[in-house]
């Protein structure tokens, strides 16, 4: 059993307080009641994992804010990070329209 | 709660007690480098060049070495130059010597102009800086409460523990020394964007939210300017390779350092608040560049906040006294980093996750430790000889 820590209820992504394997059961505690999920990939020390699943273009959240937008569908399990995330803020790479 | 510092004569309290030597203009920088070295235990800051700068940064240049000189931590200050007059307006005597013979502590000029050139002002200013230095070892410390205390704080190498394990650490040592009635300082404005909101509703006055706001704005305006997404600068290679992924998830983790109690203002860089609590400085975040201004605004003790998590080896003091005169205290929340440093680390709170301990019994722990550096006990940075690279935050261009 590993563990992540998840900030707040009503985040979808949690960090890696050890170095989670694929295949690991992983738990968490939020608003006191215990939840698990299997890790469909490594998730080292850290790093997020999905706790919910998220549509392509949907929020990541995290700390009750959004802290980006899903840049594939990411499955609960899954590792959240710059392969399928994207930020929304200071993007200078966007028109406005794009952003 | 109390701490033992010495009390200078316009009643601010500083945790060191150094002998600064500063030119008043760039042409004279030499000179005061020359004699830092020939004084033991003196300071020097050799400023930026200020010709061909515009008036903005200028005037920040010129309030560096105001408020530097002006630092509790500073006990004697010698300024050198080449004329008494005769630069930009922002160097004049008045706006330089002027304002720092305001803090009423001991104090000397020497101008090459007034003695016959530069070898004669290397005897002169070394008979000058070694009088000084004599006069400011005279302060003996003295037991005064935590809120003549003032402090601030960066993060840095940013990783995941830094939201949850370092900068609330950081937070609660802010509310119990601003509850005391101390000052306390932070800033990075890059690194608020995507957070903003949350900092904004906790400004006290109207005009200092809107600048806030504004600057927020500004270097969101300069990141889109570049044409590249923000997350090719910022977060950093280090910070991504550790697991942040977007600015906005190390701009949540960020501001958690700052506490919860109201922000009195927004500084700009280096400027010394009109009053005592927490205070918001207008900065870039580079640790060469933050402490610095940190420090000419009146902080005594500068907290670098790490990760760490990027680090593989103990190589984890990549910035050492860049306050100058004002120590940093290294701490990580991130109990793998305190493990790999210890030798560099002066606090963790990594035990938030190794042991679930609360975070207000991490940031009381810190309280402690902060009080020992304060009280004289050298931070691991001060035991180390070193001058880093120091730079002004400087935003114009060079003409």
């Amino acid at each position: 059993m590993k563990a992540i820590i998840v900030m707040s209820a009503s985040d979808n992504v949690g960090n890696a307080i050890e170095d989670i394997v694929k295949g690991d059961t992983v738990a968490y505690e939020v608003d006191g009641e215990r939840r698990q999920f299997t890790a469909l990939a490594d998730i080292p020390f850290g790093f997020k994992a999905a706790v919910k699943d998220i549509a392509l273009g949907g929020d990541i959240v995290k700390y009750k804010e959004t802290v980006g937008r899903a840049a594939k569908p990411i499955r609960v399990g899954e590792c959240v990070h710059i392969h399928n995330v994207e930020g929304k803020r200071g993007r200078g790479d966007l028109t406005e329209v794009q952003a | 709660m109390t701490f033992w510092g010495y009390v200078r004569p316009d009643g601010s309290v500083g945790i060191r007690n150094h002998t600064l030597i500063m030119a008043n203009g760039r042409g004279a920088a030499n000179l005061a480098a020359l004699l830092t070295k020939l004084v033991a235990g003196a300071k020097c800051f050799v400023q930026p060049n200020e010709n061909g700068r515009d008036a903005e940064d200028r005037k920040t240049i010129a309030r560096t070495i105001v408020g530097l000189a002006r630092n509790p931590n500073v006990g004697a200050v010698l300024i050198v130059g080449n004329k008494k007059n005769g630069g930009y307006p922002e160097f004049t005597y008045e706006a330089i010597v002027g304002e720092i013979e305001k803090s009423g502590k001991p104090l000397d000029t020497l101008f090459m102009a007034d003695c016959g050139g530069f070898q004669q002002a290397v005897g002169l200013g070394m008979r000058k800086a070694r009088t000084l230095a004599r006069k400011a070892s005279e302060v003996r410390r003295e037991e005064v409460g935590l809120g003549r205390l003032s402090l601030a704080v960066k993060c840095g190498y940013s990783d995941a523990t830094s939201g949850m394990s370092g900068n609330p650490v950081v937070g609660h040592l802010f509310d119990r020394v601003v509850e005391a009635g101390g000052t306390c300082l932070f800033s990075e404005t890059t690194e608020v964007i995507g957070a903003e909101h949350i900092v904004a509703k906790r400004f006290t006055e109207e005009a200092e939210r809107a600048k806030f706001l504004a600057a927020v704005e500004r270097v969101e305006a300069e990141a889109r300017a570049t044409g590249e997404d923000i997350r090719t600068i910022n977060p950093i290679p280090a910070n991504i390779q550790a697991g942040l992924t977007t600015l906005e998830e190390k701009s949540l983790g960020a501001i958690t350092k700052g506490g919860t109690k109201p922000i009195r203002g927004c500084l700009t860089y280096g400027e010394i608040p009109a009053g005592r609590g927490l205070y918001y400085m207008d900065s870039w975040m580079s640790s060469t560049a933050l402490f610095l201004g940190f420090t000419a605004a009146g902080s005594v003790l500068n907290i670098f906040q790490v990760g760490g998590g990027w680090f593989t080896t103990d190589a984890m003091m990549p910035t050492a006294n860049t306050g100058l005169v004002a120590p940093t205290l290294y701490m990580t929340g991130n109990p793998r980093t305190f493990e790999k440093a210890a030798e560099e680390m002066d606090f963790s709170s990594g035990t938030v996750i190794t042991d679930r301990e609360p975070i207000a019994a991490a940031g009381e722990r810190l309280l402690g430790e902060v009080l020992g550096n304060a009280s004289g006990r050298l931070t691991k940075g001060e035991t180390m000889d070193v001058n880093d690279n120091l730079e002004v935050y400087l935003r114009g261009p060079g003409l």
